[in-house]
């Protein structure tokens, strides 16, 4: 009985083992001396960029949320500052109701006032909802945040002063064409992340929704001789 | 050690690469062909040339998949305020993935070139067997599509107006590559292939 060797199949195998083991070699160091964070908005995650412009009170600048990030902080260090980000529109009753909850929370977490822990940072992202009665401008970002009387905007169907709460000190961020919103995949207004200050998304409120943000930060945030 | 010396790790196998896959490698290969035969001829340095090129493409694309990695930590490796800071370009999380399945850019390189080395070590320890005329194609058709590819992360470079030199030495190889199984599929098809 004749038998046929097909050497060049034998060729192309060693070659073919050879090249996988040159990459899995490859994937191995790459596994063994790194530990990737993926980007994105659930708990565990790098928060992802958050840009536009920004209105602190002044004018209208750029915003670069990587400035807050501080990538040598380490879990416990009571040094760093901690980043609270509201999605909000200024014509959805919620974002309307919780103003006074937000300038609360920005004054108690600023570090200035009896808080022991390390300073969280506030900061706003405005959009207009695609809902009727919903369209908002930057002057009524403006209004919303300063509570200007007699600004002539209409937050929510009244006077922008009249919303609840202080003024806000903390900066806002124009997001009117929902761009930042869409990134970071919020279905819905207001939403709440609490971000570490290295980057990583401490708490959101989609996965939290019967929780509160104060809670969160009282919660996560290290505080001075109380371990986290 | 400096990100931009380290690049030479990986850009200069590509260059020479490059050359020995052109015509005027010949100069280059003449003086080592005494020593590694296969250099002599043109089939044999354009195979070299490719291997060295594809060599260099895998770890390049590996480097930069561990700079994304290592960037997702909180980290930096090549982070400069010139237009040549691939850390800008590898961490910017709106471009660092392929749009359709989310994998880094650098993994998919290493993936494509591993193929291309797989096609091209092969033909070149079997040159005269059935399917290395297939091998071929498939080479310069990969490779070929890897041009859309490097059309579509310059664009991503342009719109940060930022350069990334890890990514452009792997799009020089992918060129390198595509000059080298073109001018072999060619080859194979003509009268040169098992010319001396």
């Amino acid at each position: 009985m004749k038998h046929t060797y097909d050497d060049e199949a034998d060729v192309r195998t060693t070659v073919l083992i050879r090249v996988m083991a040159l990459f899995f070699v490859g994937i191995m160091i790459i596994a063994a001396t790194t530990s990737p964070i993926a980007t994105g908005t659930k708990e565990g995650e790098r928060a992802p960029a958050l840009e536009g412009q920004f209105y602190n009170g002044v004018g209208w600048s750029d915003f670069n949320l990587e400035s807050y990030w501080n990538s040598s902080w380490e879990e416990g260090d009571i040094s760093g500052e901690w980043v609270v980000i509201e999605f909000m529109d200024t014509d959805c009753p919620y974002c309307v109701a919780s103003a006074a909850d937000m300038a609360t929370n920005s004054q108690d977490f600023a570090g200035n006032s009896g808080w022991d822990g390390a300073k969280v940072n506030f900061i706003a992202s405005a959009t207009e909802l695609d809902i009727p009665g919903h369209e908002s401008s930057r002057a009524e970002i403006i209004a919303f945040r300063d509570k200007t009387a007699d600004s002539g905007e209409s937050c929510n169907g009244k006077d922008c002063a009249s919303r609840p709460g202080s003024a806000h000190n903390f900066p806002y961020i124009d997001d009117l064409d929902q761009e930042n919103m869409k990134k970071w995949k919020v279905s819905g207004t207001p939403s709440y992340y609490l971000i570490q200050p290295d980057g990583i998304i401490a708490w959101s409120s989609a996965e939290h929704p019967n929780d509160d943000i104060r809670d969160a930060i009282i919660t996560l945030v290290p505080r001075a001789g109380v371990e986290a | 050690m400096d990100p931009n010396l380290q690049l030479m790790i990986y850009l200069i196998p590509t260059v020479v690469g490059l050359v020995l896959v052109l015509p005027i490698g010949r100069s280059l290969a003449t003086p080592f062909s005494e020593k590694f035969p296969s250099l002599g001829s043109e089939r044999g340095r354009v195979f070299f040339g490719l291997i060295l090129t594809c060599l260099a493409g895998m770890a390049v694309s590996f480097q930069t998949l561990w700079i994304s990695s290592k960037i997702s930590e909180g980290g930096n490796f090549c982070a400069s305020n010139s237009i040549l800071s691939c850390d800008d370009v590898i961490g910017n999380s709106n471009y660092n993935t392929d749009p359709i399945f989310g994998i880094p850019w650098g993994g998919i390189g290493a993936a494509v070139f591993c193929i291309l080395l797989y096609l091209v070590y092969s033909s070149s320890k079997e040159p005269n067997a059935n399917w290395v005329t297939s091998y071929l194609k498939y080479g310069t058709y990969i490779t070929f599509a890897g041009f859309f590819v490097i059309g579509l992360l310059i664009y991503y470079e342009i719109q940060m107006e930022k350069i990334c030199q890890y990514c452009s030495t792997a799009h020089l190889a992918n060129i390198a590559a595509f000059i080298g199984f073109l001018r072999l599929m060619r080859m194979n098809q003509g009268n040169e292939w098992n010319a001396v």
